[in-house]
């Protein structure tokens, strides 16, 4: 073993960026708060957007941080706190979620108790599909996933000071807790918020498909703030280009990943042809939202297969950005194309009111993130494994 | 917390042998004869073999009547049958390729086994829809080719694909398989004294000289090979799975199937190589190159792809109450408390409830009760496919046409040679081919990995 030793001082982040963040949640603000002024059906479905978005980059990293604590991976260490920076998102979405939560009745069907009662397949879901249990799950699910993140995080950091190995070995038993319980979760948080958007279709793979976005979510806005803040310094020394390599790898897998599931789920609808499932593909095949459906294949699949496909794409730091920045505006893009056709049902809509909740987005993003690196070491000095990750080579 | 360290790695070979020893260990098995546990083996698995033999035998004399497949049940044990031996070629190329695309060091020793495994199952497989199709030797026309009688295979039927998908598979995962053994053809060949073997492992080692070129080569086929081989891990069990998901019948007709069928197949694979590891590391003293560490690892997997299994169980269950849809709510509600009850609530038993065992360390690295564990999961494995496979056929959308199917002694003695088939490929494998990769094991074993920065 090489005597690699940790070279790692706290420097402050560059102050325009936070700046930038506050300016973006500024301006982000004004729109959407506007944008409910005026149209307050539609900002609920961009909001909607919003709040998927951001559970998918919250639990997303805090899954990334657990699952590096049950697979034993070593390599990721030297970077785990990006992600349970970002899983802080976590925090905040039951603030995003209640201007959702009072718009209800413009998005969810199956909140008419009037239009449920002369629909029999509606009345029979009813004692899932209705508000009381509605309210109770998604309650849950944000009680569980900041319950589990504020645990997971506070012995990480605990570690930093004690270099404690039983922390660890702690943060791994929450971790295979966490699992069968993160799996349920998003699966009834993506059926409950967009699957039930159309209340008569169904599909068993939903989860999993929400689940791909997730993953890829999350990986890319660590990977996009992983490669900045190393070039400029702000992370321990050693981080490597197999350590991009690596992060380029599984964005590539889960792209790939997501298209089998995308697939998956399209085929068999459309070959089986059962108009039960079929007229969920057909609304997105209504007017202008057919360009915008072949417009998925290639942003959220072909754009990064191919950007990230050869090995040196891989490893070279600006194609990482780009393409981090790209798969984070994809899954908008897929989110979009899994709300807005409930909303305006014969084309695409786009204004600026669209554009008003991803600007609030990155604001958010990168506000939570600062603040939360304000305080707190960059890179998990502690952890046992932290050396051997420094060390990781392909 | 009892002694664990995170600063440093587990070793994936225990204790410190030389490259000398374990190049000895693993040509033992090749360089001395067989003793006479051997010989009863083979008896063993021989007389199974013979059965299936004489079974099919009797299937082609008096035709396929003597099976149980009625009408509706037109599906029966072959497609059961196929579904399960696909499955479990499935550990072998997810561990020689995926596992390797992960860096997972463990994976050196058990994957040569592991490939091996794959080959037979697949082959074992095949046969199941060659006999299926009642006239096996009409079976060329399912290759597509321009012919006399303008013949032309349905391209949009995923039988047809399972041609092709289980084709490529069973050919890349031969030449992964035997790239893998050319440097240990090469080191055969190098110790052995008898001439006949000299020529033999010269041939297959295609003049391998242990050069650095030649293994910087060998470094890149191996990783391109490994690229090529994953999506095919996912493929075959996919369209396996589009067998029954294009269909409308209730109960095959799910979104869910794809991911849902390469789980199981990983499932049942792992399964079936954990069972069958422990016997070889026990019989040839592998104990330290596949370490129960390795094998907890394994385990570990199972538990995983079984808990993804279950997850599908449920969320099929659910969206079949949640959809509304009738003959779907019929289907499942039929599953659990129809005429097939006792083959449910052991799938569910065997796939969900006892590998949930695993969660516990010491039950992860006791090997009797991981051998069970294992076990089950294969039994389980294999009666999800006749519950996903005769259940819906045997009630389906018109209940005047319900039947119940159950299988004869012919499709019992089908399926023991099957296995027959299976396990003795397997125990000529163990004594003409080195079972674990000399040159793999000696590159995990402690003091061979390079090491960066200052020296």
């Amino acid at each position: 073993m090489s005597s690699t030793s940790i070279e790692y001082t706290k420097k402050d982040l560059p102050s325009n960026v936070t700046k930038l963040g506050a300016a973006l949640v500024v301006i982000g603000l004004v729109i959407t708060i506007l944008a409910y002024f005026i149209d307050h059906t539609r900002s609920a479905f961009n909001n909607l957007i919003l709040l998927m978005f951001l559970s998918s980059v919250g639990v997303g990293s805090l899954f990334l941080v657990v699952i590096e604590y049950l697979g034993g991976a070593v390599w990721s260490v030297p970077f785990r706190r990006i992600s349970e920076f970002f899983g802080a998102v976590l925090l905040i979405l039951p603030i995003i979620a209640i201007p959702v939560y009072f718009n209800l009745h413009d998005l969810f069907h199956w909140t008419h108790i009037e239009s449920v009662a002369g629909d029999k397949l509606l009345e029979e879901k009813s004692p899932y599909l209705n508000e009381m249990f509605f309210t109770i799950r998604v309650l849950a699910y944000f009680l569980i996933w900041i319950m589990f993140y504020l645990v997971i995080t506070r012995n990480s950091r605990k570690q930093d000071v004690s270099g404690d190995q039983k922390l660890t070995k702690k943060n791994i038993r929450y971790s295979a807790i966490f699992i069968p319980v993160f799996a349920i979760t998003l699966t009834f948080a993506s059926i409950d918020w967009l699957m039930s958007l159309e209340p008569h279709w169904f599909s068993t793979i939903f989860g999993i498909y929400y689940f791909s976005g997730t993953v890829l979510t999350a990986l890319a806005i660590a990977t996009f703030a992983i490669v900045s803040l190393n070039e400029k310094g702000l992370l321990v020394k050693g981080i490597t280009k197999d350590h991009y390599y690596s992060l380029g790898a599984l964005m590539f897998a889960f792209t790939n990943f997501w298209a089998y599931i995308a697939f998956s789920q399209y085929l068999l609808i459309w070959y089986a042809n059962l108009p039960e499932e079929t007229f969920w593909f057909l609304a997105r095949w209504e007017g202008s939202w057919m360009y915008f459906s072949i417009g998925l294949i290639i942003v959220r699949f072909l754009v990064p297969y191919i950007g990230l496909l050869s090995q040196p794409s891989k490893m070279n730091p600006k194609r990482l950005k780009i393409m981090s920045v790209w798969i984070l505006f994809a899954h908008i893009y897929d989110l979009y194309w899994l709300i807005m056709p409930t909303y305006s049902k014969d084309g695409i809509v786009f204004g600026w009111i669209e554009f008003g909740f991803p600007l609030l987005a990155g604001g958010i993003l990168i506000l939570v993130f600062n603040m939360r690196a304000k305080n707190q070491n960059l890179v998990p000095i502690g952890d046992p494994k932290l050396k051997r990750g420094l060390n990781f080579r392909l | 917390m009892s002694g664990l360290d995170y600063t440093q790695e587990i070793s994936v070979v225990e204790g410190q042998p030389s490259l000398r020893e374990i190049e000895d260990l693993i040509s033992k098995p090749l360089d001395s004869k067989p003793d006479k546990k051997y010989y009863i083996a083979l008896a063993i698995t021989m007389t199974m073999l013979g059965i299936g033999v004489i079974a099919l035998g009797l299937s082609f004399y008096y035709g396929t009547g003597l099976w149980g497949n009625n009408n509706p049940v037109g599906w029966g044990f072959p497609i059961v049958n196929f579904v399960f031996w696909v499955g479990i070629g499935h550990a072998g190329t997810l561990i020689s390729a995926i596992l390797f695309l992960f860096r997972q060091k463990w994976r050196n020793g058990i994957a040569r086994f592991a490939e091996g495994m794959t080959i037979f199952a697949v082959m074992t497989a095949g046969i199941f829809p060659l006999i299926h199709v009642g006239r096996p030797w009409l079976a060329g026309y399912l290759i597509p080719y321009p012919n006399q009688h303008s013949l032309w295979v349905n391209f949009t039927s995923p039988l047809l694909w399972d041609v092709f998908a289980v084709s490529t598979y069973l050919t890349v995962s031969f030449i992964f398989w035997y790239v893998g053994l050319i440097p240990d053809f090469a080191t055969l060949r190098d110790r052995t004294t008898n001439k006949l073997k000299k020529i033999i492992y010269s041939t297959f080692s295609l003049g391998w000289r242990h050069s650095n070129r030649h293994w910087q080569h060998y470094e890149m086929v191996y990783l391109i090979l490994a690229g090529f081989a994953t999506p095919l891990v996912l493929s075959v069990h996919t369209i396996v799975s589009f067998d029954f998901a294009v269909s409308i019948l209730p109960g095959w007709h799910t979104t869910i199937f794809p991911p849902y069928f390469v789980a199981g197949a990983v499932f049942s694979g792992f399964a079936m190589v954990q069972n069958v590891l422990i016997f070889i590391r026990k019989i040839f003293n592998y104990e330290h190159i596949i370490t129960v560490d390795t094998l907890e690892k394994m385990n570990k997997i199972i538990l995983l792809t079984g808990s993804m299994v279950g997850y599908a169980y449920a969320m099929e269950f659910f969206i079949a109450w949640y959809s509304g849809v009738q003959p779907e709510q019929f289907t499942f509600i039929n599953r659990a408390f129809g005429p097939y009850t006792w083959a449910y609530w052991i799938m569910v038993s065997c796939n969900v409830i006892f590998p949930q065992l695993f969660w516990f360390k010491k039950i992860r690295t006791t090997i009797p009760v991981m051998f069970v564990i294992g076990v089950l999961v294969n039994v389980g494995m294999w009666f999800e496919r006749f519950v996903i496979t005769v259940t819906s056929l045997s009630r389906d959308y018109l209940p005047s046409s319900w039947a119940y199917y159950a299988p004869t002694l012919t499709d019992a003695g089908i399926l023991i040679g099957s296995f027959g088939l299976f396990f003795t490929l397997l125990l000529l494998f163990t004594k003409t081919l080195p079972v674990v990769s000399i040159a793999e094991v000696k590159a995990v074993v402690k003091g061979s990995q390079p090491s960066h920065g200052d020296h």
